[in-house]
């Protein structure tokens, strides 16, 4: 079978996330049944993820908690047509788990707990849905587009919870290789998943420059 | 920040590789420039993939912290109502707000039972089917949010008694509040706040001493006949209520009341319901008046 990126997996991950929605307008609305239903759905990734970050299951417990008390008081902000809600939440429960991380690390400065509102990272991630549906060999492959040195970058920043100055501190690599190492295996594993045709990666990839 | 120092920054961003106050930058850039920013999204599109890409062990949180969580969400809820807190079934039939407060029908499912009749015309059902033992918390959770609205307007119907009675019964509550203050001053003792369930008055003050009894000071009772008591309940997460021992009220609508000890961790629900006689082991009758067990930390937040 031939499953395009917009095949049976994107109808089955938007009907999930039709559900999503819908539970998210309850929550708006003050529905605890509906936060205890995102809850069930997501506990075990977003305390997985926290876990990963933290390396430390109390942390992780706190981090998923203050999460879902995020979730639970700024469902509103949450804007349909800009990411799906999983992907929204999981967001937040990286974003609280990297405040945790960095707040363990004396030299970082962080704003307030309660002052940062759930992150912006809400543009369109499409390709989420693709990469959901991918079994192990694609994960795989579209790991290996990566050189070493950018999936290392790549993996301090997002499990790590470094800065990109951080990464090059710890790496002894100047800043502006760091930036571009994480560009360009971003970009990589774009092109990895939605395939070669997708002119807007090739076209970026293009003036990137070390 | 410019739109190029932004773009310079789009791949750490979506992968929140920047100082906070940094991130915070690009985002108010984000909002505010009108130029097209196709690197954002070409580049914030793979970040969700990365979880995927990752090999994350699942692992199961332990089953206590969605009670935590929905504990605090539902404390959460009662410091800040939320016009539409209701569950589903509800919102469709959810009247107008009435002079005195909203009065939003909690919801009863088809095999729920009378544990939370939201009228007192309900009361009188004798089903004892039980419902899930968390929606049960839910339902108090909701009373708790519709009646903080209007909960000590009520208190003033109480003021309609005779002078004389008025006096008895702030003479009985005083010195049930003096036993809860005295409860309050022990080490990691709780405070709640107990606001009158919708169509009841009742309101009060609790402290949950060291061992774990609750002392209560309640007035605006409705007076109990015949073999009623007023029963106090622990709920604590998803567990069932726990009965901590009942009363009885006489026409002074006041009551100070200390119950068995039982745990009672903060954002513990106690809840008073009015039980057709002693010995209910799951509340049948309505709920008259809930709280939340808060410990003095938690109040500073």
């Amino acid at each position: 079978m031939n499953e395009s990126q917009h095949g049976l997996r994107g109808r089955t991950a938007s009907s999930v996330d039709d559900s999503d929605q819908a539970a998210l307008a309850l929550v708006t609305a003050g529905q605890l049944d509906a936060l205890q239903e995102l809850y069930d759905r997501y506990k075990t990734m977003a305390y997985s993820i926290a876990l990963r970050i933290t390396a430390d299951g109390a942390l992780a417990e706190d981090v998923v908690q203050e999460a879902f008390l995020g979730i639970w008081r700024n469902a509103g902000r949450y804007v349909e047509g800009r990411g799906s809600v999983k992907t929204w939440m999981l967001a937040i429960v990286h974003h609280r788990a990297v405040d945790a991380v960095r707040r363990r690390r004396p030299t970082t400065e962080l704003p307030e707990r309660e002052a940062v509102p759930p992150p912006a990272l809400q543009l369109p991630d499409i390709w989420s849905d693709v990469a959901a549906g991918l079994d192990r060999e694609e994960i795989a492959a579209a790991m290996a587009t990566l050189s070493d040195v950018q999936r290392e970058a790549i993996e301090l920043a997002y499990w790590g919870g470094l800065t990109q100055q951080e990464i090059a501190e710890r790496t002894g690599t100047p800043l502006g290789t760091v930036k571009s190492r994480v560009r360009l295996g971003l970009l990589s594993l774009r092109r990895a998943l939605v395939g070669e045709g997708d002119g807007l990666a090739d076209g970026l990839a293009g003036d990137g420059g070390t | 920040m410019t739109h190029s120092e932004a773009i310079d920054r789009a791949a750490a961003y979506v992968l929140g590789a920047l100082e906070r106050t940094e991130e915070a930058a690009v985002r108010e850039h984000l909002a505010t420039c009108a130029e097209p920013h196709a690197e954002f999204e070409a580049l914030s599109g793979v970040v969700p993939a990365l979880l995927e890409l990752a090999d994350l062990e699942l692992v199961e949180p332990p089953a206590a912290l969605g009670g935590r969580i929905m504990a605090a969400a539902a404390a959460d809820l009662a410091a800040n109502p939320r016009a539409g807190a209701v569950t589903p079934s509800a919102a469709a039939s959810r009247p107008t707000p009435s002079a005195a407060w909203p009065t939003p029908s909690i919801p009863t499912a088809p095999s729920a039972p009378t544990a939370f009749p939201s009228a007192a015309g309900r009361a009188a059902r004798s089903e004892r089917n039980r419902t899930g033992r968390f929606d049960w918390a839910l339902r108090i959770a909701a009373v708790i949010a519709i009646v903080a609205v209007g909960a000590w307007g009520l208190s003033l119907q109480g003021q309609l008694q005779g002078a004389h009675d008025q006096l008895e019964a702030a003479r009985h509550f005083d010195t049930a509040i003096a036993s809860v203050i005295g409860a309050a001053g022990q080490p990691d003792a709780k405070t709640v706040i107990l606001k009158p369930a919708e169509g009841a008055t009742a309101n009060g003050i609790a402290a949950i001493a060291s061992d774990g009894s609750v002392v209560l000071a309640m007035r605006d009772l409705t007076p109990t006949s015949g073999s009623q008591v007023y029963e106090a309940w622990v709920i604590v997460g998803e567990a069932a209520p726990v009965p901590v021992g009942g009363f009885s009220v006489d026409s002074d609508r006041t009551a100070g009341f200390t119950t068995r000890p039982a745990e009672a961790p903060p954002g513990a629900v106690i809840a008073l319901s009015l039980e057709p006689s002693e010995g209910s082991t799951v509340p049948v009758g309505p709920i008259v008046s809930t709280g939340i067990a808060l410990a003095p930390a938690s109040q500073n937040g």
